[in-house]
């Protein structure tokens, strides 16, 4: 791999290689710029997939160097409902390894629908209190960078016509994924109440694709890494790419503390703390900042400076404002017949016809509705079984034995409103392992977003009661939380008073500073965001390529 | 056994016991290639962390938390050695729960049957009734959460010995599936509308 010294200016400097992150890095380092990547985490399985842990009894003790997320014991974080109360320590994690979050994700791969990128002049009443507004980039420009991240990627499905689902120009390069017992349960009820089922797009090949295979199936899958290389991580796709050019060095272990500037308000490069928390100043002619949506906005909160003085890029201050983490909503169901959900992937089949908003339901959310019931032995054994199932003895024997296999889960993925009070800020007093202050979570619940949540817990149960489910139990709707899906808390906007970067990914207050993540987002979607994060970063790409061409890549004024 | 795979099993096994979990952890295949070999031999492994008696006393709780009846329950998957390993690797921050806890439940045992010497001494209906008394305690749910994951984790850590627990769930641990999955699923395929379809 190319290396390259701290102190030679390099053209770009990429904070993070996860789903933005390692597109960025191979997008760049292919037409010709020399990039070091700079990841928090370690190098998993990077090049040796089939080494990838699948033992759950050693997935819950992973020894520091196998670990694939963050730990809150050390990349520490504190929550709080409002800014009455103090933050009490958290467990908000990310992943945390080359590839990032993608190493270890489901794979849910849906677009977003042409709707979602206008939901402020959408035919409803904002909701108050939230800070919805329409995307400054509209489906039809992200149409192609959509099509781009399913071929270039990998993403198995079905392109539907149907008024759920965005429209797509191309076919999805491999088949979806075999249908479940959970899908088929969810195609029957669907016939009933007059509802549509597709297949869920998931970043998971169901057959050879450019090099690799495809799935088997083995069922130990979200929140593992992949053995097979059939996940279409950033690990297996972008960064492998990318390293090819001989123009891109990844470096790990690289937990990054301050992007700097000069007094021009150009940013100059890095300063990182190296596996050893030896401080290492890295020299860039631009930063990408691909952290994921919180650590982003942390990151640039801590990059304070006289010029900018409340954290980079922040003179509209709303770095950190609207995140959004995701809501969700399950419901069970236990059939007669064994489903055997274990086997292949987390996320099937999915219902699609509430996407939409409807303002008949009195609040303002959407969300899409998939099948699941993927329980991995110990998930069964320690918390699996149904609600009123005995602890222990001949009775809990007798479950185990009775809803093994037999449980089907609808799993909603709902909007969460942008609320400006909902933030990611420094938390004033606790420190994280590095010295720097901890990630502090500001998160309460929008009472749309409670109503949201409710609308997709009855619906589920009038599915798996469609569906002939024998038992069915639906947890009580709860707050929000932390979550895998952080994303909009550096919104994209035309205007530098209300947005942090333009439509382009560029800071509106420094020019050789691109964001791109999940923080760019202007509102949440229905809560799966990753391929829209990826839809993106190859269209930031593609702009900051023509930009740096044009001669305008440089640190000094 | 040969006396040479006796002794290299001795040996890894006891060279476990109070390392501290910085060793552990960056040895942890060879601590698992020692419970594979311990495994296969056919006979249990010898106690690390647990004595004897108190090892009568855990696993006179396990065979309660997943009982035996027509099919193998905790016993047979030798949780036991499950929990004493754990408690000598991954679990040590429990050890100091396991001599207190023990001690507790002698107590309970001896309150409620004044006669009993110790709560293995008792039958099944008695050891219930000792049990639910402590059901809501930190211990018990210990001795409750090691045992299930004894049964249902992989049998190189020392329980589900035999596959038994995964025999119970309908586990098939060979990670290469192909469908149809389940019941449901298989109708569909076999079904005009589903026919050739795939989802």
């Amino acid at each position: 791999m190319k290396q390259y010294k701290p102190s030679t200016e390099v053209d770009f400097v990429v904070i993070g290689s996860g789903a933005a992150g390692g597109i960025m890095a191979k997008q760049l380092s292919t037409a010709g710029f020399s990039v070091v990547v700079l990841e928090q985490g370690g190098w998993g399985k990077y090049g040796k997939e089939q080494e990838y842990n699948k033992d759950e009894w050693l997935q819950r003790n992973l020894s520091d160097d196998d670990r694939l997320m963050s730990d809150p014991s050390k990349q520490r974080n504190t929550f709080r409902r409002n800014d009455q109360s103090k933050a009490a320590p958290g467990t908000h994690s990310y992943g945390c390894v080359v590839g990032g979050g993608t190493v270890t994700y489901g794979g849910s791969s849906w677009r977003h629908l042409p709707y979602e990128f206008r939901e402020a002049s959408y035919d409803h009443t904002i909701p108050s209190g939230t800070g919805m507004a329409d995307w400054p980039v509209s489906y039809e420009e992200l149409e192609p960078y959509y099509t781009q991240a399913e071929w270039e990627m990998g993403i198995s499905g079905l392109r539907v016509d149907s008024p759920f689902l965005a429209p797509m120009t191309k076919d999805y390069p491999v088949p979806p994924m075999p249908l479940k017992s959970s899908g088929a349960l969810m195609k029957t009820a669907a016939a009933k109440l007059g509802l549509t089922v597709v297949p869920g797009p998931l970043a998971i090949i169901s057959q050879g694709y450019m090099g690799r295979q495809g799935c088997v199936n083995c069922g130990i899958c979200s929140g593992y890494g992949c053995q097979v290389r059939a996940r279409s991580s950033s690990a297996v796709t972008m960064l492998p790419l990318a390293e090819k050019t001989g123009r891109c060095e990844i470096r790990v272990k690289s937990y990054v503390r301050e992007i700097s500037t000069d007094n021009s308000g150009r940013v100059t490069g890095v300063v990182y703390f190296d596996a050893q928390k030896k401080e290492v100043r890295q020299k860039a002619k631009a930063v990408i900042l691909s952290a994921n949506g919180s650590e982003t906005p942390r990151l640039l909160l801590m990059s304070k400076s006289s010029r900018f003085p409340d954290g980079l890029a922040n003179s509209s201050g709303v770095v950190g404002k609207y995140v959004m983490f995701g809501n969700g909503v399950v419901a069970n169901g236990l059939f007669e017949h064994p489903l055997n959900e274990y086997k292949g992937v987390i996320s099937g089949a999915g219902v699609v016809d509430y996407v939409p908003s409807d303002p008949k339901r009195g609040f303002y959310g959407g969300g899409r509705m998939t099948a699941r019931g993927y329980l991995t032995p110990l998930e069964l054994g320690l918390g699996g079984l149904s609600p009123d199932a005995p602890k222990w003895g001949a009775g809990f024997k007798q479950a185990l034995r009775d809803e093994a296999n037999h449980r089907m889960t609808i799993n909603s993925f709902v909007t969460q409103l942008p609320v400006e009070t909902n933030r990611i800020d420094l938390d004033p007093d606790v420190k994280d392992d590095w010295g720097l202050p901890a990630m502090r979570i500001t998160m309460s619940t929008h009472p749309d977003d409670k109503k949201s949540m409710e609308f997709f817990r009855q619906k589920s149960i009038e599915i798996l009661e469609a569906a002939g489910a024998k038992k069915i139990w639906a947890p009580p709707v709860g707050e929000s939380r932390g979550g895998a899906h952080n994303r909009g808390s550096c919104r994209m906007g035309n205007d530098p008073k209300t947005s942090v970067v333009d439509k382009y990914h560029r800071a509106h207050d420094v020019p050789n500073l691109f964001i791109v993540d999940g923080s760019n987002f202007v509102t949440g979607g229905r809560n799966h965001p990753t391929l829209t994060i990826q839809a993106l970063a190859f269209r930031a790409a593609e702009h900051i390529i023509r930009d740096a061409k044009l001669g305008n890549l440089r640190s000094k004024a | 056994m040969s006396a040479k795979g006796k002794s290299r099993r001795s040996f890894l096994i006891n060279s476990v016991g109070g390392l501290n979990a910085a060793w552990v952890a960056a040895h942890y295949h060879d601590i698992l290639a020692a419970q594979q070999y311990a495994t296969k031999s056919g006979e249990p492994p010898k106690l690390a962390f647990f004595t004897e008696a108190q090892a009568a006393e855990v696993e006179a709780m396990a065979d309660q938390i997943i009982p035996t009846d027509d099919t193998p329950g905790a016993r047979e998957a030798r949780c036991l050695y499950f929990i004493d390993r754990a408690l000598t690797t991954f679990d040590k921050s429990k050890q100091k729960s396991y001599p207190q806890g023990l001690q507790d439940l002698q107590s309970k045992t001896q309150q409620l049957f004044p006669s009993a010497a110790k709560f293995s001494a008792l039958g099944s209906t008695d050891r219930i009734k000792v049990l639910t008394e402590i059901e809501k305690t930190p211990f018990f749910n210990t001795v409750r959460v090691h045992t299930i994951i004894g049964y249902l984790s992989r049998p190189v850590h020392g329980g589900n010995h035999d596959k038994v627990g995964w025999k119970l769930i309908g586990y098939d641990d060979s990670l290469n599936h192909k469908a149809p999955f389940g019941y449901y699923d298989a109708a569909a395929l076999s079904t005009p509308s589903g026919a050739g379809e795939r989802q």
